[in-house]
């Protein structure tokens, strides 16, 4: 893959920026926080994007709500899962440290419904009881929220607080048997679901460096048996980014994601977070967290 | 009003007629309704076609324009309309084709709407549980087929929603987000597998509707329609959409504990029709399922659409010519005791 292929592509990052800053599916498209938070993180890597992405992360703080939410759309308030993006979106820009720590309490107090495990009930395989993160308010904890979460506190510096232990410990709970993750539910009425390369790679980014390698092994082969034949954006992204936070990118990883930007002529451009979670896997040698500004960065950007 | 004075007006009741109503009210009684709601809520009635094809191969094209024909659906009703396809995708497992509504089926239907006029075809899903949702197009093999047919896909999980009030009223959910390209087509065409469902029995037309609304809104898995009842959820959606049609992939279902982890169940039909939970509970009896013992389809009756079998005209093949017992698994309680016990 050539420099000149993810320069093409961020441009067509930039190209997706909408008039108020934020950024939106595509070009043309209407503002979404995830997107302006996935821009955020892949346009910072370029120098000559400062002005463009202090706009965009002035267009999230103006969402944010007093309590330190930000919501999918105004209309859905307990859809909460794009705060924890725009904790990440807001890493090492001084000017937003106050909606960062917002965010962050808020994120440390809202967590999913759960409720006591029965140990006679084997519907469900998982301890319900464990509390992680919702996509929305009022609902169970799944592992996508959960595991950006943890990743957005941990990059905040905050490793050894209670609810970063118990995501942790739900993610682990909700590993299936035979390597991987899925949205959330391990065996359901006695059988085990199936991973996906998604929500694996997300879960092994939130669990890089707070679990020994063993404990994630057989979910690292899953994805090194997966992803050779898998050339979807958000499938190989999060796949790569799971790999490679575990210091495990494969050789041929380059190719893979140069093969399946080359689909866009078959499928049309891809939306934003799905280019972005891509590119990310290109530009990123550890895992999403090493897409982020290091503390000495932080202090000199505004 | 005219049966409830017979009730309550008319002559004395003979012993026989009154172990006859008592019987009935108890069956009844079983599925949910009183006599008195039985007797006195206006009927409705709907038609739904049953082809036969026993394999994808065929000829299913011809199959569905002969369902449009039976149904009265001529060029004059779809010329120039915009239709939605939404199949069901899941997720994809080798081995596990049954899963998801055949990309054959899709490219068939498609085919039978544009030589009636229709003016665009697009095919939108939101799966459930994936939010690569492409990889679910790719390894279906709907991503290949519809790339050589040229119908555009769209995945509706990550459209922009518009909110409207939900009209069914069942949940507590005030409004319900449909992704706004919903409102840009005249048809939505709900196309499902025929399936067991491990919590609500089924899994036919109606609750096919969940993969409309956006993740973006309601996360991955839709948690929010779990949280706010299923049975309930299913009804609000289907009454605040009022989607226009559906064909039903039967070829091969799904049996035991679906909707992902059952086995495969040739039943060798196509079902169709316009009215939803008419078309749901023709498939519930093609399935050995007493419609009445699901509860989003007892509820549906003569609000939504018809369930009994004298207030739904059979075009096509007959139920009794194909019906075949799926697999019930006694051990989940939404298939316990669902089966279609014959008077």
């Amino acid at each position: 893959m050539t420099d000149s292929i993810i320069l093409s592509h961020l441009q067509r990052v930039r190209a997706s920026q909408t008039a108020r800053g934020g950024f939106a599916d595509r070009p043309d498209g209407q503002y979404r926080p995830d997107c302006t938070a996935w821009a955020i993180l892949i346009l910072q890597t370029q120098t000559q994007d400062t002005e463009q992405i202090d706009h965009a992360r002035a267009r999230l703080a103006a969402e944010l709500h007093t309590d330190g939410r930000l919501c999918i759309s105004p209309e859905h308030p307990d859809a909460i899962w794009p705060t924890p993006l725009a904790i990440l979106a807001w890493t090492g820009a001084s000017a937003y440290q106050d909606a960062r720590t917002r965010a962050i309490q808020f994120l440390l107090q809202v967590q999913g419904t759960h409720w006591e495990k029965d140990p006679t009930n084997t519907i469900i395989g998982h301890d319900p009881s464990i509390p992680g993160w919702p996509w929305v308010m009022q609902t169970h904890s799944w592992v996508y929220p959960t595991a950006l979460s943890i990743v957005a506190l941990t990059s905040a510096g905050i490793r050894e607080h209670p609810r970063i232990h118990q995501g942790i410990q739900l993610l682990l709970d909700r590993q299936l048997a035979q390597g991987g993750w899925n949205y959330g539910n391990t065996t359901v009425w006695g059988r085990e679901l199936h991973p996906f390369p998604e929500t694996t790679g997300i879960a092994l980014n939130a669990l890089a460096g707070h679990v020994p390698s063993d404990i994630v092994a057989r979910s690292l082969a899953y994805l090194l048996e997966v992803l050779p034949s898998i050339r979807t954006p958000l499938s190989l992204g999060w796949g790569l980014l799971g790999l490679s936070a575990w210091r495990r990118t494969p050789a041929q990883a380059a190719h893979w994601i140069s093969e399946c930007l080359a689909r866009q002529r078959r499928y049309g451009e891809y939306e934003t977070v799905s280019l972005c979670v891509l590119l990310a896997a290109a530009l990123a040698p550890r895992g999403l967290s090493s897409l982020l500004p290091s503390p000495g960065e932080s202090e000199s950007r505004p | 009003m005219h049966e409830q004075r017979a009730f309550g007006t008319g002559p004395p009741l003979t012993r026989r007629q009154l172990l006859k109503i008592t019987l009935a009210g108890g069956l009844l009684a079983a599925s949910g309704t009183s006599l008195w709601q039985w007797t006195n809520t206006p009927r409705l009635h709907a038609a739904t076609f049953i082809g036969a094809a026993a394999t994808y191969d065929l000829n299913l094209t011809q199959l569905i324009g002969q369902g449009f024909h039976e149904l009265g659906i001529t060029a004059a009703t779809i010329r120039g309309k915009r239709i939605l396809l939404k199949p069901n995708l899941v997720e994809t497992h080798p081995g596990h084709e049954h899963i998801n509504t055949h990309p054959f089926v899709v490219r068939a239907a498609a085919e039978a709407f544009l030589r009636l006029g229709a003016s665009r075809v697009l095919v939108g899903e939101g799966p459930g549980h994936r939010q690569d949702t492409l990889q679910i197009l790719e390894e279906s093999g709907l991503a290949e087929v519809l790339n050589e047919d040229h119908i555009p896909f769209m995945n509706l999980n990550d459209l922009v929603g518009t909110s409207v009030p939900n009209a069914g009223k069942q949940t507590a959910l005030s409004t319900l987000t449909f992704p706004t390209v919903l409102h840009e087509v005249d048809w939505i065409v709900s196309m499902p597998k025929m399936k067991t469902h491990h919590w609500t029995g089924v899994t036919l037309s109606m609750k096919n509707l969940f993969g409309l609304m956006p993740g973006l809104y309601y996360g991955w898995p839709k948690n929010v329609f779990h949280h706010a009842g299923l049975h309930e959820s299913i009804l609000d959606i289907t009454a605040t959409l009022k989607p226009h049609f559906a064909i039903v992939d039967g070829i091969v279902g799904m049996e035991g504990d679906g909707p992902l982890m059952g086995t495969p169940k040739p039943l060798g039909v196509l079902v169709m029709g316009r009215n939803l939970p008419a078309v749901d509970a023709t498939c519930a009896r093609l399935m050995g399922i007493d419609p009445y013992k699901i509860g989003y389809l007892s509820t549906a009756e003569n609000w939504l659409g018809p369930i009994h079998e004298r207030d739904i005209e059979q075009r096509g093949e007959r139920i009794d010519s194909h019906q075949q017992p799926f697999r019930l698994l006694e051990h989940i309680p939404a298939t316990r005791d669902i089966q279609l016990v014959k008077s």
